[in-house]
């Protein structure tokens, strides 16, 4: 007998590919957890159990009859809500999609499936993606799974909190400011976010369309790198037209090391006052790492790393504002009844299917492409969009990888964060990558001595730099350790 | 209300088109792999893209962006280098994703111009002594085109309920998403029309160009090409416009000069009473041949316009446009040069002919059945006999062959058409079998013509005497004497030579 | 300047998001707040540099082939309509449009 909470990707495909179990059985051991486990943290919005049997049934049958079996055969896998899979419903955590059935499907989540991942379940976020904290999804909050009274980060919390409770192997989160890193940092996985146009984003809804990407949440590297070898292997998506090659032998460089390589590292930020102190050591102990392993550290300054706030909160609401107008209750979403005129129903049924948060970052992307405003903030957004890529740029010629804080602190208490602009402060770290296009990665580092909460470091790389990045991420996950399932939620059910 | 010519001689009207034309020949949408709908169930082509389902993304279509490039080298547009697609947006369930993908400052194509040709009663719109008319009072003037960008149509809306299909009034509206996506490309003149009939003959050469590219069958009736046009008026010699009103989809060659005509004669009146001119937006009703008011313009709108963070810049190579400029055929221009200057193909004839790609093939196929002769007379069958049969260039070039040896009569040609239209009869044999074929045999004709002056001198005196005319009289004796298998032409000749 | 109740109701309108009075209020105060935000921005002489308005690097010219895939995504009818919240036959259905043109285009 063995826990599906002991398995790491790798372990399930191999396993179902020798015969030690089968994919049903995987399937039906991630079902149980769900079943043990999800009621406390909530981090899904729908499992759907005749899909992902139906599912595990296929490769069972592949197996039986000799054929091949992709890297993820048997690997249960929840995806964040905003990924349409024909079978479940997408909703985005709105009321504004709740019971939408999804009609096709997205080919983030068709790589997954034609590499033999089971699709379990559908995880919760925050609606839309607007969030960094699960907390604003309109069904209900999700919980930390290493303190149910803290919350998961976000908008990805109900990938991470899958993932770091045992309920699935691997998830599919979305990053538009950091909310893939974010909440793996708060759970104690690791989160990936792939340069821009590594991974496909056609099927999943929009937030901001130049700053979105897809990418994994795993346990260990090496079980994200199985991911990222599924989603890119094929090639380019020819229905999103920023896609872009990223194939690599990801598996392969895995081991190779860092002596000899550079990770550029900000002194002055890592002494930055709104650091906590358990994350400022979680990076101190990351640079002890990298020097250990014969990595040369350097000092290298990324000088509109602020004001790339300021350029996300133009860009991205902007971008919203445009990919959230289709959601008028015509040919999908919330449709307010008994209205006599198109006005009143589209008004309507936008400003009872949205929630606040939704609402609020349209109405600030439509003021900020008035004819008028948008000269004074969107067109020197873009502006400054160039000058943070060529500071990466710059830096990126001195050092191979960038160490950063993910976050400013550790998840912190459900309820405690109201304020919008200290929730956008709390993504100043991420936000930059998503602006220049980069991958970055949130690899955890330990436990907080105060919190007992999960710590992580951010890598950063320049764009289609993923390899390299994995295998930075990959070293100092080899000397700090995993952090395995969640140890409130090991065990409970999940028996393989 | 004064007529358009007597307003002309005070004032300047100064036109300008948008011309939308639907890119009909592709086989698919512009941003999405469904299939062009034309006569489908409403929503039977519609996928994720074109339906705007959450998720769905755009990536455009390689044969649109070349036929807009086509269209942009046959109207004498720069390329431009580098140039984006933006998004648009207005909340209306006709566009899906309650904006369209279209092009923001920088089109593809730039900077065009077409030279129109304006002849017969049509230069006569134009009083002013500004432009150089010929001795026969046609004229040349050049057109600028401002831009030509890509973008998609929008979904089919009916409105029911109300009256007729109006928006006005009706309960509700059902949305048919097939259209939704239709590759258009948007025509945008400088305002350098100056009379209705330079904006109906800029239309007529903008389709002509259109249809010979292959691109789009511009068919107004259906909508595949659709105009706005804007006009104002101001005092001749004046440099400041005038405020101008704008007349939305307009759907025929003869509506675009009509609603003109009205719309340049009422802003006159308008502004000869002391009033001014509104800046609105009206609509044409060809039944009563005037427009009405859609909306009034207060503020200009404000689109949101931005680009589409979803699609990557284009900056097509030299030898993409290249490439395009390769596959333009032989526009009508050059081939109505072309027929008159080698052919020898009067004007008139040889623009009819090089108009339409379907007539000029035709055309051209019967001059390589013939070897390139009689092509003046195959000119002739096509445009003054051929309307309204159906015949082969074989038929054709055989028939042009009977006319030109007079071995039939014009009448007699109409004849035979209606004998061999549709089938693949032979004119030649037609004319055998019936014994239609003239006789052209000077010795069989002599003595008929003989015998008729003979018998008709009365008529003959008159001649002499200077009625010319009692001629025709005398052929029509001749043509009797021999049964109609005479040729009127050389009995015409024979009779005017012993006449004299 | 701070926006005033009437802009945000103007956004609100164009944006097709309806609002009470306290909600409009409330907005207002937040649109102020996160355009202060912003201020970063206004900051920089930015004249002379390139907007990047795809992270894309140099790709460009990205096209497809004019070819039907209706097996591949072409939507059946039932899937075509199936969220929608009215349709009549084939079609989705709007309640009156009332004069709403859509605007100019």
């Amino acid at each position: 007998m063995a826990w599906l909470d002991e398995l790491s990707a790798g372990d399930i495909a191999a396993g179902v590919a020798a015969g030690d179990f089968s994919a049903v059985e995987v399937t039906q051991a991630s079902l149980s957890a769900i079943d043990a486990r999800d009621g406390e943290i909530a981090a899904l919005i729908e499992s759907c159990p005749e899909l992902a049997l139906d599912y595990a049934r296929r490769i069972d049958e592949r197996k039986a009859q000799g054929q091949e079996l992709g890297c993820l055969a048997g690997v249960p896998v929840s995806f964040k809500d905003n990924m349409q899979l024909i079978g479940t419903h997408t909703t985005c955590a709105s009321r504004m999609l709740e019971g939408y059935e999804s009609v096709y499907t997205a080919t983030c989540v068709q790589r997954m499936l034609d590499a033999g991942a089971i699709p379990v379940a559908k995880a919760n976020m925050d609606e839309f993606a607007f969030g960094s904290s699960t907390e604003t999804s309109a069904f209900h909050p999700t919980r930390n799974p290493w303190d149910t009274e803290r919350v998961p980060g976000g908008s990805s919390g109900g990938s991470a909190v899958s993932v770091a409770a045992g309920e699935v192997t691997l998830s599919l989160g979305s990053d538009t400011g950091g909310s893939i890193r974010q909440p793996a940092s708060f759970c104690g996985v690791v989160g990936l976010k792939p340069s821009y146009g590594a991974v496909s984003r056609y099927g999943v809804v929009a937030f901001g369309s130049s700053l979105d990407q897809v990418g994994p949440l795993g346990r260990s590297v090496s079980d994200v790198v199985l991911a990222m070898q599924a989603l890119t292997q094929a090639g380019r998506d020819r229905l999103d037209s920023t896609s872009q090659d990223c194939q690599s032998d990801f598996c392969g460089t895995l081991n190779q090391g860092v002596a000899g390589g550079r990770v550029g590292v900000m002194r002055e930020l890592i002494e930055a006052e709104g650091l906590s102190d358990e994350v400022r050591d979680g990076l101190k102990r990351s640079i002890a790492t990298f020097e250990s392993a014969g990595a040369e550290i350097v000092d290298v300054e990324l000088e509109h790393l602020t004001s790339a706030i300021a350029a996300y909160y133009v860009i991205g609401p902007a971008e919203a504002f445009s990919n959230l107008a289709r959601f008028d209750g015509v040919r999908y979403g919330y449709q307010e009844p008994d209205c006599e005129t198109l006005a009143e129903q589209t008004a309507k049924s936008r400003a009872h299917g949205f929630g606040i948060e939704a609402k609020r970052r349209q109405m600030l992307g439509a003021y900020l492409l008035a004819s008028g405003v948008y000269d004074k903030y969107y067109y020197p957004a873009q502006k400054l969009r160039t000058l943070i890529t060529d500071d990466y740029n710059k830096a990126y010629e001195r050092c191979d990888v960038i160490l950063l804080p993910v976050a400013p602190t550790c998840a912190w208490k459900l309820g405690e964060i109201t304020n919008a602009r200290q929730m956008y402060l709390s993504d100043m770290f991420t936000i930059s990558n998503n602006i220049a296009g980069n991958c970055g990665i949130s690899v955890p580092v330990g436990l907080g001595s105060a919190s007992g909460m999960p710590l992580a470091a951010q890598l950063q790389g320049p764009a289609f730099g993923d390899a390299t990045l994995l295998r930075y991420a990959h070293a100092l996950e080899s000397e700090v350790g995993a952090l395995g399932v969640a140890p409130a939620f090991f065990g409970k059910g999940g028996e393989l | 209300m004064k007529t358009l010519e007597e307003v002309l001689v005070d004032w300047e009207a100064v036109i300008g088109l948008e011309v939308h034309t639907e890119l009909t020949t592709l086989q698919t949408k512009m941003f999405c792999n469904c299939k062009l709908s034309h006569d489908d169930e409403p929503n039977a082509n519609v996928c994720p893209v074109c339906l705007g389902l959450p998720g769905a993304l755009p990536v455009p279509n390689e044969e649109a962006i070349r036929s807009i490039v086509m269209a942009g080298l046959a109207t004498n547009c720069d390329i431009m280098p580098r140039s984006m697609f933006y998004r648009k947006h207005y909340f209306y369930p006709d566009m899906a994703k309650n904006f369209q993908t279209t092009q923001g400052p920088v089109a593809f194509c730039m900077h065009g111009h077409l030279d129109l040709e304006v002849v017969g009663q049509g230069a006569a719109e134009r009083p002013d002594a500004s432009i150089d008319k010929k001795d026969d009072g046609s004229y040349v003037t050049p057109v600028r085109i401002l831009r030509i960008h890509m973008e998609e149509d929008a979904a089919k809306m009916v409105h029911v309920g109300g009256k007729e299909g109006r928006i006005g009034g009706a309960a509700e509206s059902f949305v048919d998403y097939n259209r939704c996506g239709t590759p258009l490309i948007e025509l945008v003149t400088e305002p350098d029309l100056r009379t209705p009939e330079e904006a109906r003959l800029f239309m007529e050469k903008l389709r002509e160009t259109f249809l010979a590219l292959g691109i789009s069958d511009c068919s107004m009736e259906k909508g595949s090409m659709r105009c706005d046009g804007n006009v104002s008026l101001r005092r001749r010699g004046a440099q400041e416009f005038g405020t101008k009103t704008e007349m939305k989809n307009i759907n025929s060659f003869k509506n675009l000069h009509d609603a003109l005509e009205y719309e340049i004669c009422r802003q006159a009146e308008v502004l000869e009473e002391g009033g001014v001119v509104q800046q609105e937006t009206r609509h044409f009703e060809p039944s009563k041949r005037r427009t009405m008011v859609m909306r009034v313009k207060e503020t200009a709108d404000d689109y949101r316009l931005f680009p589409d963070p979803d699609l990557a810049p284009f900056d097509l190579s030299d030898e993409f446009v290249e490439e395009c400029r390769a596959r333009i055929p032989e526009l009508p221009d050059a081939k109505r040069e072309r027929y008159m200057n080698d052919l020898g193909i009067k004007s008139s004839d040889a623009a009819l002919l090089a108009g339409t790609p379907a007539t000029a093939a035709l055309f051209e196929e019967a001059v390589a059945v013939t070897d390139g002769k009689h092509a003046p007379v195959i000119a002739n069958v096509m445009v003054n006999l051929l309307p309204g049969y159906s015949c082969s260039a074989a038929q054709i070039a055989a028939l042009a062959g009977l006319l030109a040896e007079d071995a039939i009569t014009s009448a007699q040609a109409r004849e035979v058409l209606e004998l061999v239209s549709g089938s693949d009869a032979d004119p030649v044999a037609v004319v055998d079998e019936r014994g239609m074929r003239q006789t052209t045999d000077t010795s069989t004709l002599e003595p008929i013509v003989d015998a008729v002056l003979a018998r008709c001198g009365e008529q003959v005196q008159q001649y002499r005497d200077g009625n010319k005319k009692v001629l025709g009289f005398l052929v029509g004796q001749c043509m009797k004497e021999a049964q109609g298998s005479g040729n009127p032409k050389l009995f015409n000749q024979l009779l005017a030579s012993k006449l004299n | 300047m701070p926006l005033t109740r009437n802009d945000v109701a103007a956004i609100a309108d164009y944006a097709r998001i309806a609002l009470d009075d306290d909600e409009l209020t409330a907005m207002c105060d937040y649109m102020n707040e996160a355009v202060d935000l912003l201020e970063p921005i206004l900051e920089y002489e930015l004249g002379a540099i390139e907007p990047t308005y795809h992270p894309i690097g140099g790709l460009s010219n990205v096209m497809s082939a004019d070819e039907v895939d209706s097996d591949v995504r072409a939507l059946s009818l039932d899937d075509a309509l199936k969220n929608a919240g009215a349709r009549e036959g084939r079609n989705f259905r709007v309640p009156s449009i009332l004069g709403d043109d859509g605007g100019d285009r």
